[in-house]
């Protein structure tokens, strides 16, 4: 077999190096954006992951719960526990640090006195780690550990100061220390990392008498398992107790959708890329059917032949999966600082993923997925191949039409998966059948794929004509007859239209979504916020703000918002607390579910919550059931009693009234306070900044502005949907060359003939483009059919799996339209080199092939 | 007898002196005991005060330098002790108030006025350095002399004065830091001249009493040298002004006590 694989198989991709190229190019696409896709991921997640055990240091357990925090006096019970060797609290906040560059400061407030227990600042040993006055630092709240190398960054040292916004406004720091630069802690978030005392950290973030966390280690021979049972039992169910790896949970959480999204856009180029190398592989066994015959006669059994073609996709597969994978590394650099600037939303600080995760499973399996994709694409040409007599092989004449009973075969396969494809529909609340439903309708439409393209073929045959009446002529019947050259390309491009339709539509709900909660739910006109971040709540304001806001001229309504991030069902989800008695007043949505005044009031009382309509879809929760929420003081339990849009948090959001988180979190403090004015805006903005002037660190932000944030965050969330289309038309696109060139290879005989009785160049040029383009509009009117059932299949992800967003069902008709000169531009750019091709060779050559 | 034994420091109680029959045998531990029983007899009064000179020396040859003052009420190992510092600015107010209980380890609090808060020091915390000198926060505290056995290791010459070399090591239900302490009391007056304590086998701290005087027929350290043996650094806590038996309200001795 390798012999026959190098004597035949190899010349024959070296004779067409470029359609090999161009063939293994939808694998290498596939299997780099999955490559790239997790790669980054993975890298993302070790960085984070790498930050934790950093901050970390030797704990080996964390107590939370969730990010409200918890009052002081659980530190001693913890303290007292038996299992407990060492416990030391933990505040952490970020904070500009106002120099140029250098972005925010994480802040790390630790208590100096035990800490060390556990973390290892490197202060003390070696000629380099200098700290001022250990008591100092503790006596002064203005002391500030820093990283070497951040000090070093920003020509600081020992004794320099530095100011940073704090809730009590801008304040000076004087730094007191430097970590050694290669030390654990001084390494997180690439040295963007302080250190200063718990208590004063909790006066400079108005964080009242809490801790964010508890960090421990055990006592020696006590396991993971007795010390969290213990603690358990000390605390009750609303701690979570858990290792430090624990945290990087949320992340994945985050990263699960984009994932998701990813491997389906890797699946469907390398479903593309399949359908390019059945392409290609059917025209080769096509045009190497002389060959076939003569090996055939010299005694090679049909297994041979089938074999060799299997190998040919096989190694075409590993070269293209290889490359995929290359391809991929290279780009999981940039991926993964894209997505580590996403992800920075939850820590505040950007991560820099300085060393590459590469997982050798990821990467067998995009191989994997790469080989096999070629090897089932090779499947049927080789099947074929085998099975050509040998005389009939070495007879002169092509063989691009499908049989008849093939025809009819495809026709009740597409049409019985289509059966499938909507009777799944009635039964979709069961995944598998959701899912298999969404495959069948797939199937279905490739395989009525070539019957639909010969359709459109001999329908666009009079417009061609009646355009340029040889050369339209001559593209239509050379489509309609041959249909078997081009289905693979016109499926190619289907899938691609379909993906870009989909994802575009998806994206274009999403945003009218977003858009149409920020209208009706952001209407305060001023937002009062202690930090200009809307992602980082680690400053937060005092309630007696409350009044003293509502107190100011033209100030008609205030409204104190807290929200903190809690595990449900094992998942981080958003609690919302705002005074939903003024909520009613001022909310202009009506909810999915529930007796829209009933509900407020309930809430106002404290006898129900409000839960958002993505966190209904994700859990599976109904109206009136009861929610459990295990709070610091005892477990919530309320029933819930009304649905509403809310988008406050990608998981889920809980809105309850403010009266019932004082009582389960004992926190008053408040993340943003939502201001409704009467007067000039302008003016009461300026009152407020000048109430708080020198005392506290106030942001005033409009409607629009805030709007515009999330808009901003809401883009770069987005923006995946762009890399996706992306690839999508890439694909398409790589799917016409392929196809021309393959095509033009395959009628040399054919131009030749046209040449020899007389046909211009610029007719034989004309043939082909036409050609091209019929190819693209034929593959873009089945891709937007395709594409519009594959939206509704996407909307249905979305909602079930990925965000639990209720999306419009909406055909982006704005994207189609760009589609159809984009795809036809494709066609036309990818018809001129096959075209120059077709009229350059030697018309001898030409008559002679075959 | 009196069953506290305090072994320190920061409180400077080990100073007191008296004769000892020096005929005793000394190999028993029920004399080691009384050896150190004795000793802590001689050095009893019901409240104490002084000013503290603290000078950290650093083993790159850094010195910091530090003022506080003292009182302590009460009697060895339930007594409660204020230490507020003086100086330098920066630290001017912060105060420590130390409660040592018979029956269990004691309570310590520490007071920042600079953000008007108290933080307890916790039990776990107690072999943290105390505030960047060479002490710990274990060796503020009275040791009850019931939760240690002695041993009486012999005699031992100590700046040309003969002492007992007395072993203790903390019993089973005791928390330490440290596996065990040697302590050389002198045999012509009963007070400390050195304490070395050891974790495990390895020896991590050794405090040495220097200008021993008698105030109030209390023999009185008036230099103490604690140096890490790890680090190779030492603090030195000059007492001045040492007064005994002064009239001390329990009342200064509290949280809120400290905070004004």
């Amino acid at each position: 077999m390798w012999i026959l694989l190098r004597l035949i198989g190899w010349q024959y991709a070296r004779k067409h190096l470029l359609r090999t190229v161009l063939t293994s190019a939808g694998v290498v696409l596939g299997v780099a954006v999955l490559v790239g896709m997790h790669t980054a991921n993975e890298t993302v997640l070790l960085a984070f992951s790498k930050t934790i055990d950093r901050i970390a240091g030797k704990t080996e357990l964390q107590i939370s719960a969730g990010d409200a925090g918890f009052d002081e006096e659980i530190l001693e019970k913890v303290q007292s526990a038996r299992s407990v060797r060492i416990a030391v609290p933990a505040i952490e906040a970020i904070v500009e640090s106002n120099l140029s560059g250098q972005g925010s400061l994480m802040i790390l407030g630790i208590d100096m006195t035990g800490d060390r227990g556990l973390r290892d600042y490197d202060l003390e040993q070696g000629d380099e780690a200098e700290i001022d006055d250990p008591l100092i630092f503790l006596a002064q709240p203005d002391s500030l550990i820093l990283a070497k190398s951040f000090a070093q960054r920003n020509r600081l040292e020992v004794g320099s100061r530095l100011t940073l916004g704090t809730a009590e406004g801008p304040k000076t720091f004087v730094v007191r220390g430097l970590m050694k630069s290669e030390s654990g802690l001084a390494s997180a978030f690439s040295g963007n990392m302080a250190v200063m005392d718990i208590y004063a950290a909790q006066k400079m973030f108005g964080r009242g008498r809490t801790f964010d966390r508890i960090d421990l280690a055990m006592q020696p021979g006590t396991t993971l398992v007795e010390c969290q049972r213990e603690l358990r039992g000390l605390l009750g169910p609303a701690f979570e107790i858990q290792p430090p790896s624990g945290r990087g949970q949320q992340f994945e959480t985050m990263l699960a959708g984009y994932s998701l999204m990813m491997d389906m856009a890797s699946g469907f180029a390398l479903f593309i890329g399949m359908f390019i190398i059945y392409n290609a592989f059917a025209i080769a066994v096509s045009q190497r059917r002389t060959e076939i015959g003569i090996l055939r006669a010299l005694g090679a059994t049909q297994r041979q032949i089938r074999n060799l073609f299997l190998c040919e996709g096989a190694v075409l597969g590993l070269v293209g999966s290889v490359a995929g994978v290359a391809s991929g590394m290279l780009a999981a650099r940039s991926i993964a600082a894209w997505i580590g600037r996403l992800l920075s939303s939850v820590y505040g600080v950007a991560q820099r993923a300085d060393e590459l995760a590469t997982d050798p499973k990821t990467l067998l399996l995009a191989l994997g997925l790469g080989l096999a994709t070629s090897v089932i694409a090779a499947i049927l040409p080789a099947r074929d191949a085998a099975r050509l007599d040998p005389v009939h092989a070495l007879q002169k004449g092509s063989a691009q039409a499908y049989s008849t009973s093939e025809n009819r075969l495809r026709v009740w396969a597409a049409a019985a998966l289509a059966t499938l494809a909507a009777g799944s529909l009635i039964f979709s609340s069961s995944r598998l059948v959701f899912y298999l439903g969404y495959a069948s309708a797939i199937g279905a439409a490739l395989l009525a794929g070539p019957l639909c393209s010969r359709l459109l073929s001999s329908a666009l045959r009079p417009l061609l004509q009646w355009l340029r009446p040889v050369e339209g002529a001559l593209a239509a019947d050379s489509l309609i007859q041959a249909p078997r050259r081009t289905s693979g390309s016109v499926a190619a491009l289907m899938l691609s239209v379909a993906l870009v339709v989909a994802f575009s539509g998806m994206g274009q709900a999403s945003y009218q979504s977003i858009d149409d909660w920020m209208n009706t739910t952001l209407d305060p006109d001023l937002f009062v916020m202690p930090s200009p971040n809307l992602d980082v709540q680690t400053t937060r304001f005092p309630s007696t703000m409350g009044p003293e806001l509502a107190a100011l001229p033209g100030v008609s309504r205030v409204q104190t918002l807290r929200n903190t991030r809690v595990t449900f069902r094992d998942t981080p989800i958003m609690v919302v607390a705002i005074e939903t008695g003024s909520l009613e007043k001022t909310a202009h949505l009506p909810p999915v579910q529930g007796d829209e005044r009933q509900m407020y009031r309930l809430a106002a009382e404290g006898k129900g919550v409000l839960v958002s309509d993505t966190l209904a879809l994700l859990q599976g929760l109904r109206l009136g059931e009861q929610l459990e929420i295990a709070a610091p003081h005892g477990t919530l339990s309320l029933p819930i009693v009304g649905i509403v849009i809310d988008y406050s948090d990608q998981q889920g959001a809980v809105i309850l009234d403010r009266s019932v988180f004082l009582k389960y979190w004992h926190d008053d403090t408040v993340n943003a306070y939502r201001v409704y004015t009467t007067g000039d805006r302008a003016a009461i903005r300026q009152r407020i900044l000048d109430q708080y002037a020198g005392q506290r660190q106030v942001f005033v932000l409009t409607n629009e502005e805030l709007k515009q944030y999330i808009s901003r965050i809401a883009g770069q969330w987005f923006s995946l949907t762009s890399v996706q289309i992306a690839v999508a038309v890439l694909v398409a696109i790589l799917g016409i060359v392929n196809t021309l060139t393959v095509s033009i290879t395959d009628r040399r005989k054919e131009l030749g003939v046209l040449r020899a009785v007389g046909a211009l160049h610029a007719q034989i040029k004309h043939t082909i483009w036409i050609e091209a383009m019929s190819i693209a509009a034929i593959g873009l009117t089945l891709g937007i059919g395709l594409g519009s059932v594959n939206l509704f299949y996407v909307l249905e992800m979305v909602k079930r799996d990925i965000a639990g967003m209720r999306l419009n069902y909406q055909l982006p008709v704005g994207t189609i339209l760009t589609l159809v000169p984009v795809m036809l531009g494709a066609g036309l750019l990818a018809a001129l080199w096959p075209a120059r091709a077709a009229v350059r060779g030697s018309l001898v050559e030409a008559l002679e092939y075959e | 007898m009196n069953r506290h034994l305090p072994i320190v420091v920061g409180v400077a109680l080990l100073t007191s002196l008296g004769p000892w029959d020096l005929g005793v045998r000394v190999s028993a531990s029920g004399d080691a005991r009384q050896i150190v029983a004795e000793a802590q007899r001689r050095s009893e009064a019901k409240s104490q005060r002084y000013e503290g000179l603290l000078r950290s020396h650093e083993a790159s040859g850094k010195v910091t330098e530090k003022r506080w003052t003292l009182e302590r009420l009460g009697s060895h190992g339930q007594s409660k002790s204020v230490i507020r510092f003086v100086t330098p600015a920066e630290v001017k107010g912060v105060a420590l108030l130390v409660v040592n209980h018979t029956d269990r380890a004691s309570d310590q609090w520490m007071w920042t006025p600079a953000i008007e808060r108290d933080r307890r020091i916790a039990n776990q915390d107690r072999s943290t350095r105390f505030f960047g000198t060479d002490f710990s926060f274990e060796d503020l505290e009275e040791r009850d002399v019931d939760q240690f056995s002695y041993e009486l290791l012999g005699e031992d010459v100590i700046d040309g004065v003969a002492c007992w070399k007395v072993q203790t090591t903390p019993k089973e239900t005791k928390t330490s830091q440290y596996t065990s302490s040697v302590v050389w009391i002198r045999k012509d007056n009963y007070a400390s001249a050195r304490l070395e304590s050891y974790i495990k086998e390895q020896p991590v701290r050794r405090l040495n009493y220097g200008d021993l005087r008698n105030l109030q027929g209390i023999w009185t350290a008036h230099v103490l040298t604690m140096t890490d043996l790890k680090r190779g650094s030492h603090t030195t806590l000059t007492l001045e002004r040492v007064q005994y038996n002064v009239d001390l309200q329990e009342g200064n001795f509290t949280l809120q006590a400290i905070r004004r």
